[in-house]
């Protein structure tokens, strides 16, 4: 069954929040949802960068209030 | 009452391991008069980026290690056991022969485990070729497999992106395309760098730096290659972002837990095995009466030498009674060959631009060979130490650089 993996990242500093997408997309499947949370401004270019490196779906990227949220649905393993 | 009665008066202090943030706190605290018991299960103290220089360049393996007792002052209790239990309730320590130990202050200064066998291959990797990561042996196992390799590729990659010594895999590269330039080599031993970062370093200052290192030393670069499985009899490492790299020889750092430790109390640590402390002062979270410093805690910063150093000063001080915080400061040197520089940040302050030149790294082999003395005498370092880390703090250097 698909999950959905909620990964706070938030007040880490680069590259804490991509260290933490990494280790999320080691333990997931197919199917599943890896929701990130970071505060690091450089998460931005660096989620999108790793998007299109591994070939998974970015469903959402946003900013509010200084938090960046991205939402990725792995289709890629 | 003689000054002999107030120093009796002092906490008991129990350090556990004699790495180099165990050995600076307990050495530290020693000659500040208290009573210190130090514990490690080794005989032998290993200075870790010795093993690079091993590994690709062929130092003797002698040349980094001292034996334990050496390092220690002669009023350190050095006491030879493997910690197994630890129970910051009842302020004692339990090793695996039975023996009891209890303290005032403990200060945990265990190190990182390498779990080679969270990774499909790797055990198989490392018993076949070494690597620079599990001992000098294993470095001086690699040295008899790289200086044997005429043509080939050389892949140094990592398992997971949080290991000691970020730019250890990088150092690997320059030193081991050094060796090969050396004898000739250089284009017909292919090195290979992989890395889990989006760029060549985690940041993306260094990286632009390193970036003409790599080109002229036809260093090929894969980033977002984190391994996800090493097959031996293909010869071939696979990425979990789908790539796969050939190789004729290869290192892979190791995935990285905290200390094989049992604590009685619950939650001490998280999901790694890493102690979960307050980032500035380095106290285990819940208790003020004990410390987790270096690689073995979770504070937010490079696993590195410095951290455990400038960790344990200011263990130290905080056990003396004065003011000391902890800044998450970073010093990690990176070693081209000739050149070096010094990948400086703190909790604050992502890495400043610094610069690669020869003095810099006349300066690392400065610290390199100040390093035993470093640890048997940490007070007699700290001012001029003090003096380096002040200069170059990161708040200092972001607007010029150095």
């Amino acid at each position: 069954m698909a999950e959905k993996i909620v990964v706070d990242a938030k007040g880490m500093a680069c590259p804490g929040p991509i260290t933490q997408l990494i280790r999320a997309y080691r333990k997931a499947k197919n199917g599943d949802i890896i929701e990130i949370y970071a505060t690091d401004s450089g998460f931005k270019p660096d989620v999108e960068a790793w998007v299109k490196k591994t070939g998974n779906e970015l469903l959402e990227l946003t900013e509010e209030n200084g938090v960046i949220k991205a939402v990725i649905k792995v289709t890629a393993k | 009452m003689s000054i002999g009665d107030i120093e009796m008066t002092k906490e008991k202090i129990l350090v556990l391991g004699a790495g180099t943030g165990g050995l600076v706190a307990g050495n530290l605290l020693a000659h500040h008069g208290y009573k210190v018991t130090i514990v490690e299960k080794k005989t032998e103290h290993l200075f870790q980026p010795g093993m690079l220089w091993i590994a690709f360049q062929g130092h003797k393996p002698e040349k980094y290690i001292r034996p334990v007792k050496e390092l220690v002052k002669p009023t350190v209790n050095l006491v030879q056991g493997t910690v197994k239990t630890i129970d910051l309730d009842e302020r004692k320590v339990e090793l695996a022969d039975g023996r009891s130990l209890d303290y005032d202050y403990l200060v945990v200064a265990l190190g990182s485990t390498l779990a080679y066998e969270e990774l499909e291959g790797h055990k198989e990797l490392v018993e076949k070729y070494g690597d620079f990561y599990s001992g000098a042996q294993n470095a001086a196992k690699f040295w008899s497999h790289f200086s044997q390799l005429k043509e080939g590729t050389l892949v140094i990659a990592a398992a997971d992106p949080l290991y000691k010594c970020v730019p250890a895999p990088h150092k690997a590269v320059f030193l081991s395309t050094y060796t090969l330039k050396k004898k000739g080599l250089l284009g017909k031993v292919k090195v290979k760098l992989a890395v889990p970062f989006i760029y060549e370093y985690p940041n993306e200052t260094i990286s632009e730096i390193l970036r003409p290192v790599f080109e002229e030393r036809q260093i090929e670069v894969y980033t977002m290659f984190t391994v996800d499985r090493i097959s031996l009899e293909e010869k071939k490492i696979y990425s979990l972002e789908g790539e796969e790299l050939e190789f004729d020889l290869a290192a892979v750092i190791p995935f990285h837990k905290g200390p094989d430790v049992e604590f009685k109390q619950e939650g001490i640590t998280d999901a790694d095995r890493f102690i979960k402390v307050n980032k500035y002062k380095l106290n285990i979270e819940g208790y003020d009466d004990a410390f987790a410093i270096g690689d073995c805690n979770n504070a937010p910063t490079s696993k590195t030498g410095v951290t455990a150093h400038l960790g344990a000063e200011v263990v130290v001080d905080q056990i003396m009674g004065y003011e000391a915080k902890f800044t998450g400061r970073t010093n990690c040197p990176v070693v081209t060959n000739g050149e070096a520089l010094f990948v400086i940040s703190d909790y604050d302050n992502p890495p400043v631009h610094v610069k690669l030149s020869k003095m810099k790294r006349l300066m690392e082999d400065f610290f390199i060979a100040s390093y035993w003395s470093s640890l048997r005498e940490p007070e007699k370092w700290r001012t001029l130490f003090g003096a380096y880390f002040k200069a170059t703090e990161p708040a200092v250097l972001k607007e010029r650089g150095w």
